[in-house]
């Protein structure tokens, strides 16, 4: 009698699960199949082609996959191979603290998905959950000034360190990494800065004094542990989360998870000193054999070469942790890390730490989400590709996670009298 | 004042196109844009940006691309880069005599690449691209069970005669066939199932059918004796392949993208049935588009010693020439073409010849067709990948198509009656 086991059946969505079927045939092949429906209705799709051992057992944990969405050992392999079924669609959870993502797990005939014969014999399924917030973790709606935002707690009466979290891409309000960094112990604040409530619907300009008043209203909080906070952004969120290290005191720890050393698009703005935006080659993109379309190379006679464009990251009183996607197609991510340090060596600086991954694409995120190779971003383009190998990326996300832990606790846990 | 030509503006699908445009703004970046509709009314676009000189012009056979579906000097990628703006579609033309393929180019003054322009172009042009020249003529078949469509070409004859295979598409697949008669080979492209009343499925590959279609050909009048050729693709190359062992007809054989093996579903020629070799689904990968590689399921194939299901090619008494595209990413193309090539050294035969081309897929059609990386294949519930890297795919179809017609010629001509 096949069976199917999963443990734990719920957990948050950064913790591995254990696969196991049991009661097969010796060297029976199988399909395991995950399918995942989001909010919105879409589904995403992975499976994997395994044969059963002589005790007609598989375990994810030792056996490796012989075809499918990945190949060999990887035990979360069906969740970051995930796909979707109407291509460009990405995997986001808006509502974190009320439902998590529901992963049905299927062990079926290995023709099954690529055939569609529904005569499979197998039946063994389960139902995970993927939480984006632990148990205790509170959520605070953030309407404060001109702030708009969610700061998530981590549960107790303690203090704890406070972070920024910035995205980039389309806007809005991304709640998922920080509902995630607040389960692990951090006071996060997930920050809107256009298209959400009533900030501006387009990204005119960044000022980086409604960054500021963030990081006031984080370091006012009770809960918060100070006397600096910490920054965890992604691309464009990288760029700000730059500056923001670059003109503001309090900023102790930044992570740059894919961002440039220099102003893209809109112009940053800080008590009066504009800094530009930098020219940029539109005819440099290029379309895959798919038709997705490459951004990096747009930069190539500017930002990629010239120092006049570049963020004074010297000036910067905190650490930095760069994380860089070696495939990323949407920017020179790798090229950009490399000059802000080379600069900040050129300065006598060592206050940073550099996290470099071969084959991760752009969109690093939490471990054992899927890669998101291309999307659409509404009025931007409709096919961007963001690039990454697929296991390549899993790992990368899986080591940086820790890593981030690791230097936010770091720098802003001090045992010491702050540094600042 | 804007100006763009495209010469010729009427030619054949396998002929180059040369653009130029003229009047432009000194060294400003302006993008060119090839659309077509195709007969379901499917559209394929390309685009690419380039700098005009000083003299404000550009020359597509001189100028490199900036950006775009392709970079560098391609003066046919506008064509060959062209992608369905539905995923997974393929481009086919199924009319080749009443109506070419008719493709807009649209120059605009600034660089625009989101898939609708917000602005008009400043200047268009018309090319049309036909799969069949002028006094080429077709000619339905339904001869005792033979199906498919005969192209001729203008004149008396008698012409050496080709058989042109498909694969798992099924039906009846023409353009080849028509092009290939445009250069002056008498070509039957003929179907084997899912058209009219053959099987609906292939079942099995009944090589006695193929050898009618041989013996039909043979008996045209304008149509040279004593030997064919086959011209075959994918599934349609291990067909290709089989005739070449088992038909003494079959004279000159080009398996493009094939395996040595029967594959799937069995052979049967007179008394003869050669087992199939089942491709294993459990090594298909899933590619990032979520279409199928089914490479590895073929390439399990080559692990086992199925000698059974290999085909003799030892016994063909005539030439073989193997196209292989390295990037092949529904079979293992190479090793497949490998295996039969040290087959036919080891029974110490010369009959063989491989061509294997870095960087192409599976589908290699004539020239500047679009590299179709991905489509929809009927027997499966999810799309196929074919592989292929668009430059060097590109390239690989102008050399192939030049390679193919003097592989024919120099095989089925009569020494005394050189085209």
């Amino acid at each position: 009698m096949a069976q199917l086991t999963a443990a734990p059946l719920s957990a948050l969505v950064d913790e591995p699960v254990h696969i196991r079927a049991t009661g097969l045939t010796p060297s029976q092949l199988v399909c395991l199949r995950a399918s995942l429906s989001d909010e919105k209705g879409n589904l995403f799709y992975s499976q994997a082609y395994y044969k059963a051992s002589d005790t007609g057992e598989v375990d994810l944990e030792m056996d490796p996959s012989l075809g499918g969405d990945f190949v060999g050992v990887h035990p979360m392999g069906l969740f970051w191979s995930l796909k979707p079924e109407t291509p460009l669609k990405r995997l986001m959870k808006r509502d974190v603290m009320n439902s998590p993502f529901q992963i049905q797990l299927k062990l079926c005939d290995p023709d099954v998905p690529i055939t569609n014969r529904d005569s499979s014999t197998l039946t063994a399924s389960l139902t995970l959950e993927r939480w984006y917030v632990a148990p205790g973790v509170t959520r605070i709606e953030v309407k404060e000034g001109r702030l708009r935002g969610a700061l998530f707690l981590p549960p107790g009466d303690n203090h704890f360190p406070g972070v920024i979290d910035l995205f980039g891409s389309g806007g809005g309000l991304i709640e998922f990494r920080a509902g995630l960094l607040a389960s692990r112990g951090f006071a996060t604040l997930a920050l809107a800065y256009w298209g959400y409530d009533d900030l501006p619907r387009q990204l005119r300009e960044v000022d980086i004094e409604y960054f500021e008043e963030a990081v006031n209203f984080l370091l006012r909080h009770p809960k918060v542990l100070g006397p600096g906070v910490g920054i965890l952004s992604i691309c464009k969120g990288a760029e700000i989360g730059l500056s923001m290290a670059i003109n503001l005191k309090q900023i102790s720890a930044t992570v740059l998870i894919n961002g440039p050393n220099f102003v893209i698009s809109n112009p940053h703005v800080y008590r009066g000193e504009v800094s530009q935006p930098t020219p940029y080659s539109i005819e440099l993109i290029s379309s895959n054999a798919l038709g997705f379309v490459a951004f990096h190379r747009v930069y190539e006679q500017t930002g990629d070469v010239d120092s006049q464009y570049f963020f004074p990251i010297e000036k910067a009183q905190g650490h930095f942790l760069f994380i860089v996607g070696e495939e990323d197609k949407n920017i020179n991510s790798k090229c950009y890390a490399q000059q802000a340090i080379e600069q900040l060596r050129r300065n006598g600086k060592e206050n940073w730490t550099l996290l470099s991954y071969p084959g991760a694409g752009h969109l690093i995120e939490p471990p054992y989400s899927p890669l998101c190779y291309a999307s659409r971003i509404p009025y931007v383009h409709p096919n961007i590709l963001w690039g990454g190998d697929v296991i390549p990326h899993a790992a990368a996300q899986e080591h940086s996670w820790k890593e981030i832990q690791k230097f936010l606790r770091e720098h802003l846990i001090s045992t010491r009298t702050s540094q600042l | 004042m804007f100006q763009l030509t495209a010469t010729p503006s009427s030619a054949l699908a396998d002929e180059p196109v040369a653009i130029r445009a003229t009047g432009l703004p000194p060294s400003k970046v302006v993008t060119l844009q090839a659309s077509l509709k195709d007969e379901k009314g499917n559209l394929f676009q390309s685009r690419a940006f380039y700098r005009a000189n000083k003299a404000g012009e550009i020359d597509l056979e001189q100028d490199p691309a900036l950006g775009g579906d392709y970079v560098g000097v391609h003066s046919m990628g506008l064509f060959w880069s062209m992608k369905p703006t539905v995923a997974f579609q393929r481009l086919l033309k199924r009319d080749v005599m009443n109506s070419p393929f008719c493709i807009t180019l649209d120059l605009y003054d600034s660089v625009c690449f989101k898939d609708s322009a917000t602005v008009p172009p400043r200047v268009s042009q018309m090319v049309q691209r036909w799969f069949s020249g002028p006094g080429v003529q077709r000619k339905q078949i339904r001869e005792g069970r033979v199906r498919g469509a005969l192209f001729l070409p203008p004149g008396e004859g008698p012409f050496p005669g080709i058989i042109d295979l498909f694969g798992n598409i099924g039906g009846l697949v023409e353009f080849r066939a028509s092009l290939l008669a445009s250069s002056g080979f008498a070509v039957l492209a003929l179907a084997y199932f899912a058209y009219e009343d053959l099987p609906e499925k292939l079942l099995e590959v009944d090589l006695e059918y193929f050898e009618e279609a041989a013996s039909f050909l043979l008996s045209h009048p304008k149509i040279q004796r004593p030997g064919i050729g086959v011209i075959s693709v994918s599934k349609g190359a291990e067909i290709g392949l089989a005739m070449a062992c088992y038909l003494k007809q079959v004279v000159a054989t080009v398996c493009i993208n094939g395996c040595n093996m029967v594959v799937e579903v069995p052979l049967r020629y007179r008394d003869l049935v050669v087992p199939p070799i089942l491709p294993a689904l459990e090594y298909s990968q899933v590619h990032m588009s979520g279409a199928v590689s089914l490479q590895r399921c073929f390439g399990e194939l080559l692990n086992k010693s199925n000698h059974q299901s290999v085909l003799p090619v030892e016994k063909a008494e005539g030439k073989i020439l193997f196209i292989v595209g390295e990037n092949d990413e529904c079979i293992h193309s190479r090793a497949f073409a490998e295996r039969a090539m040290d087959q036919l050294r080891s029974h110490g035969r010369s009959t063989g010849r491989m061509l294997a081309y870095p960087g192409a897929g599976h589908l290699i059609e004539p020239p500047y067709a679009p590299l179709c990386f991905w489509s929809w294949q009927h027997k499966l519930a999810c799309p196929v990948v074919w592989g292929g890297d668009p430059v060097a795919h590109a390239s690989t179809q102008e050399h192939v198509w030049g390679e193919i017609q003097k592989f024919f010629r120099q095989h089925l001509v009569k020494t005394t009656n050189k085209l």
